[in-house]
């Protein structure tokens, strides 16, 4: 048996080493065993898995564009959650301040997340640019509230919703995942609107180098996607993390992330 | 419209604490009910446990309790085994009895007719063995009717002292099922001393003829120990003595003194650390045999029917278990 697959994860949530000790005890006894290791933020995660030290990283899209960046392209993605592959971000307003679309932003205050969240900075810029009135015809607001976590805590996200409920900015863009834990408009009717959603993305994946062969990933993959939430044993880490089901990667779904990085002068590394 | 923020400090406050840990979030003004529906439905969108609201505060639980049954081992899960106590009275009075039964004990009979139905329901109710106790069983005149109703049902053990095979008893035990049912019969060690300290002058030497009788018969003999804290490094003498009597290692069954009934010491069994083992008596259920007489530990007056007795039983541990989880989290170290 080759040595265990080494797994790269932020810690993003108190639960992170739950997740991850749940899924290394599904690998356990399997012909594909792994531990993982975890950062504080992605671009340390991300030097990690350049210099090796790493096998594989549990990547946020922008971790992803900026190792794709850093090595050429030369680099694989494996596998992602099946909600990876539909993630979007949301535009919301007060309800009823008047926002119907993009283009109605114009003038007015948007709070955008950290940013280096690609949902809820980056993206949304794209959108405006593409989509809506142009970036700098709209006041934005940057709450950079939890920078090198890629926006997983949500927190920047929550003070941007706190801000437009406060009449600090007129609307907020935030990830679809947020604004499914606050209920859409349906838990406190009145409170916000949804105006404008984009089109699905794709967001997190696992990433190795060439220097992992697929001799190794390959058994390790597979194992992975025979995680079942039918089952009782798998289903509590699936939950924990957000999936039903773990998929293969969608790399066009990177595609707008790509463009806007290059676009707005992201940098490629951190 | 209540805090329109109340969600967003629910989405920041429960995402940051660990699974099935809990956080308080305060409300904010507003009507109290209103904001009490908020939180219910954002806890039962997101997968959480609204733990209490009370004076304005939501605690929350992060995801929801583990179901305590479904932790349990299988073959642990109240219901799986119905206990019946038979009778309460005892040729013994042995001191450390935990239903206080002696040759003094009213009978309170559970009688032929509730064993038959008791043990027909047991089947409807998923049970998959019938345990039947006293007291001293083979003091009842009719223990083979109870018995061949139980064995006619399920796999039966019947527990006993293994002292009265003889005469009308030991034809009576001769009509019993050899193929369903187990003989249980007590013997605290492998010498008389220890045993008749506690049951009574003759009572070991009279249990291991019981045993051997009970083989002879061509019976499945288990032995059962009761062993105080300053015996416990006498097992293996014990166990030694057991192979000698034939008795296969998995029915070498030893087991800590409780303090119960007429024990003055022993391991404490409250309902906080004692997973159920439904248990009928004449006076209705109990949680455990070993409290079959105790106050605290008795569930309900009624017996029928018992697949309610079942449900309310594991209603109640569950209950039990999420209240010590609960007040787990809230005591404070200063």
């Amino acid at each position: 048996m080759s040595e265990p697959l080494i797994v790269g994860s932020v810690a993003y949530s108190p639960n992170i080493v739950t997740i991850w000790e749940g899924i290394r005890d599904y690998f356990s006894g399997s012909d594909a065993e792994m531990d993982f290791v975890l950062f504080s933020n992605y671009g340390r995660q991300v030097d990690a898995l350049l210099a090796g030290s790493i096998d594989l990283a549990w990547n946020t899209n922008l971790a992803w564009v900026r190792t794709v960046a850093q090595t050429d392209g030369a680099c694989r993605a494996l596998a992602m959650r099946d909600t990876d592959t539909v993630f979007q971000t949301v535009f919301v307003a007060r309800a009823g301040a008047g926002i119907g679309s993009l283009d109605d932003l114009a003038g007015r205050r948007l709070a955008l997340g950290s940013k280096d969240s690609a949902q809820a900075a980056i993206l949304p810029v794209h959108y405006l640019d593409h989509v809506g009135p142009g970036a700098d015809q709209v006041q934005l607001t940057r709450i950079d509230s939890d920078v090198g976590k890629h926006g997983d805590t949500g927190r920047s996200e929550l003070d941007a919703l706190r801000a437009v409920l406060d009449d600090e900015a007129d609307a907020a863009a935030i990830g679809i995942n947020t604004w499914e834990a606050i209920g859409r408009e349906e838990l406190m009717p009145g409170a916000f609107e949804a105006f404008w959603e984009s089109p699905p993305y794709s967001h997190c994946n696992f990433t190795a180098l060439p220097h992992v062969p697929e001799e190794r990933t390959d058994p390790w993959l597979q194992h992975l996607l025979a995680m079942d939430w039918e089952n009782p044993a798998h289903r509590p880490i699936l939950e924990m993390e957000g999936l039903r089901q773990w998929v293969s990667p969608q790399l066009d779904g990177y595609d707008t992330l790509f463009a806007a990085v290059e676009e707005q002068g992201i940098s490629p590394r951190w | 419209m209540v805090n329109p923020g109340l969600v967003l400090d629910l989405v920041q406050r429960v995402g940051a604490v660990p699974r099935y840990a809990t956080a308080t979030v305060h409300a904010g003004p507003g009507d109290p009910g209103e904001l009490e529906a908020i939180v219910a439905a954002w806890c039962a969108r997101t997968g959480n446990e609204l733990v209490s609201f009370d004076a304005g505060a939501a605690v929350v639980r992060r995801g929801r309790s583990p179901d305590p049954l479904g932790e349990l081992a299988p073959d642990h899960v109240p219901g799986t085994r119905l206990w019946m106590y038979t009778n309460f009275d005892c040729n013994l009075a042995c001191d450390y009895c935990c239903v206080r039964s002696s040759p003094q004990s009213a009978r309170r009979a559970l009688g032929v007719d509730r064993v038959r139905r008791l043990a027909t329901e047991a089947v409807a109710a998923g049970v998959s063995e019938l345990i039947l106790t006293g007291g001293e069983p083979f003091l009842l005149p009719d223990l083979d009717k109870l018995v061949a109703a139980c064995t006619a049902a399920l796999p039966t053990t019947l527990l006993t002292n293994g002292m009265l095979f003889r005469g009308r008893r030991l034809d009576i035990l001769r009509r019993m099922d050899r193929d369903r049912l187990t003989l249980q019969i007590s013997l605290d060690s492998a010498t008389a001393g220890p045993h008749d300290e506690h049951r009574g002058r003759g009572s070991w030497e009279r249990a291991v003829a019981g045993i051997r009788i009970a083989q002879d018969e061509g019976f499945r003999v288990r032995v059962a120990a009761t062993l105080p804290y300053e015996r416990s490094h006498q097992q293996s003498a014990f166990h030694g003595f057991l192979d000698t009597l034939g008795i296969a290692a998995t029915d070498q069954v030893i087991r800590a003194l409780a303090h119960r009934g007429e024990a003055d010491h022993g391991v404490e069994l409250t309902l906080e650390t004692l997973v159920p083992e439904v248990t009928v008596t004449a006076d209705g259920i109990y949680w455990h045999p070993v409290s079959a007489d105790h106050e605290d530990q008795f569930v309900t007056a009624d017996i029928f029917p018992l697949d309610d007795a079942i449900t309310e039983v594991r209603r109640r541990f569950t209950e039990t278990r999420a209240r010590a989880t609960a007040a787990a989290q809230w005591f404070p170290c200063a």
